[in-house]
């Protein structure tokens, strides 16, 4: 067995971390936490510049080629860091999405374009009346001649407002089951019908909601067959669910350490009472074992096989597991881990306020624990089908 | 990265499995249960060479890795199996370690299950502490004619079993524990002292929570794959309960928990060579989160089982009582989780947060 990332992850992680100690200073990451959108063009265009947005991307397709753990590296600095990295998330899938699923147009008007930092993407799936019933989708897409009328919501189409496209699921057809009559278009921002509505949540993010009124798109920018679109939004996902947040469970972790570790105004370090150390002790395996699952899930993917339900056992642990923490520990701090970070007597740099608001989102947004765990039961333990 | 075992471990792992399959089922685990030993599954385990495993050739051993010894312990786990494994792989490894000459290590490879460990509690909850000199429960006592412990910073071998050892006593594992008196006035074979005794009862104290991290995730996986079959054949209500999401949903988190039991016990165990600043902490990880996931599983797998799991005929109680004292033997996992807590951020007490958490790159 071998638990290393390997040397090229530890050459990346040098790389993002020298990128981020000349481009990113502290001040960059409380506006970005402040902004809550969770991109920033002026951070992305560097990324952009120095091959990030393409990194992953196979080297024909004038990508990076980099492997898997690579790109693990890549987004676990950000993340920790706290860069604005949705953007750059978003942008590589659909980048390396078009490549493989998209037609000769695609690849040449839009996928150098994501390369160069000009065009950025968000995810539409979400809508009012379907969450966790993702193919319940009720957005159509009419065709009218050679162009296509979306009508419809969105939610949760967080980037929407800094975006060029929505990366957007429709309904084309209510003939068959659910899953059968969806398909996925490039929805452009900026043209008529296309309205964008700021959501903000208990976490300090800012995402939106988008209403579609006879939004009239070319038939170009549909992307995969009609009817087809099932598959694209099944593999994003499972991309999504074999992340989880370990590195943000990793840096809350080393914050409350360094936070007990430091004597308090009586003269004593938290760590010496027991149920700090207890714990502190529960938080580190918690992150450690949030790390594993995620590595098992990129090498997996570097081997080529098939995730199974892993990808979902990494989400939902990390989720569930971060979110236990963040409360346990607001349980112990007592009144001045309420505090944000900045305000007077503010606990480790307002970490636990931090996590005690963002934490709850962990386990919902990309599959609910419900949703992950009951695909966990089916797939790895072979019970029947639970809903 | 690699996560995936080589040929020799999938051999080991077959060979193991065959023999476990063939001569420890659960209805030898219960004839065994009155004295908490089963002297013919030792002897298949040694004709295999479980005791001399993880010992240096040069005292007649398989310089295994401890990896290799962990496969070994899951497997046991999952058979439950009534052995005293994790003694005597840890007790020889700390006599080759600071005392290859001495002949309790001879009787060990040749096969006699002759010694236990009194394993440090440093955080044991006020008034329950049994380390020491005082009167201590060992794990395997019962059988063993010496004992190794740390007193302050001497490191010795507490001989002559008759007199020190209580007669068995019985526990919710029905294991083959003794209270063993460690005095040692008289009767004790000194080993080491200073930082030397310190730390290698420190080595060993980790390789015993390592394995026994491995054994706790065997049992949870025994466990959920009981409560799993069961869920997948009860019918209630005319169909399958494990088509209901709250018998489905606790099954699923108790399998995600054991995935990561696993990958934790591995993890530490490739570190001993690979990681080592990380391999203490990891170890007492395995054990805090083997224990907390063994009986977490062997818990949610009773229940999903309604009042059958709770009579004594059914399999599952001997998953869940074993769970609950392999773990207890050694403190627990709250005592363990302090101890996780000191090795990942207070190592040297100087309070410098020299964080092990991040892992090797």
């Amino acid at each position: 067995m071998d638990f290393r990332l390997g040397e090229k992850a530890e050459e990346v992680q040098r790389e993002i971390r020298a990128f981020l100690a000349e481009h990113f200073s502290d001040e960059d990451r409380k506006e970005a936490a402040e902004d809550g959108g969770g991109h920033n063009w002026e951070l992305y265009r560097k990324l952009a510049a120095a091959g990030w947005v393409s990194a992953g991307w196979p080297k024909e397709y004038g990508g990076g080629g980099r492997d898997p753990y690579e790109i693990l590296t890549l987004y676990w600095e950000l993340c920790k860091a706290g860069f604005p990295w949705i953007g750059l998330l978003n942008n590589g899938f659909i980048g390396h999405t078009l490549m493989a699923m998209g037609t000769d147009y695609h690849r040449e008007h839009f996928v150098p374009k994501i390369a160069n930092g000009e065009i950025a993407f968000a995810l539409g799936y979400s809508e009012p009346g379907s969450g966790s019933d993702v193919a319940g989708a009720r957005t159509t897409a009419t065709p009218d001649g050679d162009e296509w009328l979306i009508n419809g919501e969105k939610m949760w189409t967080t980037t929407a407002h800094t975006a060029q496209y929505i990366f957007m699921l429709t309904r084309t057809s209510t003939q068959d089951r659910p899953h059968r009559g969806l398909t996925m278009f490039l929805v452009p921002t900026d043209i008529e019908g296309v309205e964008i509505t700021p959501i903000h949540t208990m976490g300090g993010e800012r995402s939106n909601g988008v209403s579609l009124s006879d939004a009239r798109i070319p038939d170009a920018y549909r992307v995969g067959e009609v009817d087809k679109g099932w598959s694209v939004v099944r593999f994003a996902l499972g991309l999504e669910q074999a992340m989880g947040y370990a590195d943000l469970q990793e840096r809350f972790i080393q914050h409350a350490g360094q936070w007990s570790l430091t004597p308090g105004a009586d003269g004593q370090r938290p760590f010496d009472d027991p149920r700090v150390k207890e714990q502190l002790g529960q938080t580190a395996i918690h992150a450690e074992v949030s790390r594993l699952l995620r590595h098992r899930s990129t090498w997996i993917t570097a081997e080529g096989k098939d995730l199974g339900g892993k990808g979902a056992m990494t989400k939902s642990f990390s989720g569930t597991s971060y979110l236990e923490d963040a409360q346990s520990w607001m349980d112990l701090v007592g009144p001045a881990g309420l505090l944000k970070e900045d305000e007077d007597g503010a606990l480790a740099g307002g970490n636990f306020d931090e996590a005690f608001r963002q934490t709850p989102v962990n386990t919902i947004y990309g599959g609910t624990a419900e949703i992950l765990r009951s695909l966990v039961a089916e797939v790895e333990l072979g019970l029947p089908k639970s809903r | 990265m690699d996560l995936s075992l080589d040929e020799s471990q999938h051999i080991l792992v077959d060979t193991f499995s065959e023999m476990l399959e063939k001569e420890c089922p659960t209805t030898h685990v219960r004839d065994c249960e009155g004295e908490g030993f089963s002297e013919a599954l030792w002897g298949q385990y040694c004709e295999l060479g479980a005791n001399v495993m993880g010992l240096p050739e040069s005292a007649g051993g398989l310089e295994m890795s401890l990896l290799d010894l962990g496969l070994v312990a899951n497997l046991s786990g999952r058979a439950i199996a009534p052995v005293p494994f994790l003694e005597v792989a840890t007790v020889g490894r700390l006599l080759a370690n600071v005392a290859p000459e001495d002949p309790l290590l001879a009787a060990l490879a040749e096969g006699a299950p002759a010694a236990s460990i009194a394993l440090p509690r440093s955080n044991a909850v006020l008034g329950t502490s049994t380390g020491g000199t005082t009167r201590t429960l060992v794990p395997f006592g019962a059988l063993a004619d010496a004992v190794v412990a740390l007193d302050g910073d001497t490191l010795y071998i507490a001989e002559g079993g008759e007199a020190r050892r209580s007669s068995r006593v019985q526990d919710i594992g029905a294991g083959a524990l003794a209270w063993w008196n460690l005095d040692r006035a008289e009767n004790a074979r000194v080993l080491a002292t200073g930082d030397e005794a310190v730390a290698a009862m420190a080595r060993a104290n980790a390789e015993w929570k390592l394995l026994a991290g491995f054994w706790l995730t065997g049992i949870a996986q025994r466990a959920l794959a009981i409560g799993s079959e069961y869920a997948r054949e009860r019918i209630q209500f005319g169909v399958p309960i494990g088509g209901f999401q709250a018998i489905a949903h606790p099954l699923a988190e108790c399998a995600i928990r054991s995935d990561g039991a696993e990958l934790l016990c591995q993890e530490a165990a490739w570190a001993d060579t690979e990681d080592p600043v990380r391999f203490e902490m990891l170890s007492s990880m395995a054990f805090a989160w083997g224990s907390q996931t063994a009986i977490r599983t062997a818990d949610i797998a009773l229940h999903t089982h309604g009042g059958y799991g709770f009579s004594t005929e059914y399999d599952i109680q001997l998953f869940y009582r074993r769970a609950r004292s392999l773990s207890s033997i050694a403190g627990g996992a709250k005592e363990e989780l302090q101890t996780v807590a000191e090795l990942c951020f207070d190592r040297d007490g100087s309070g410098q947060a020299a964080t092990l958490l991040g892992g090797a790159q």
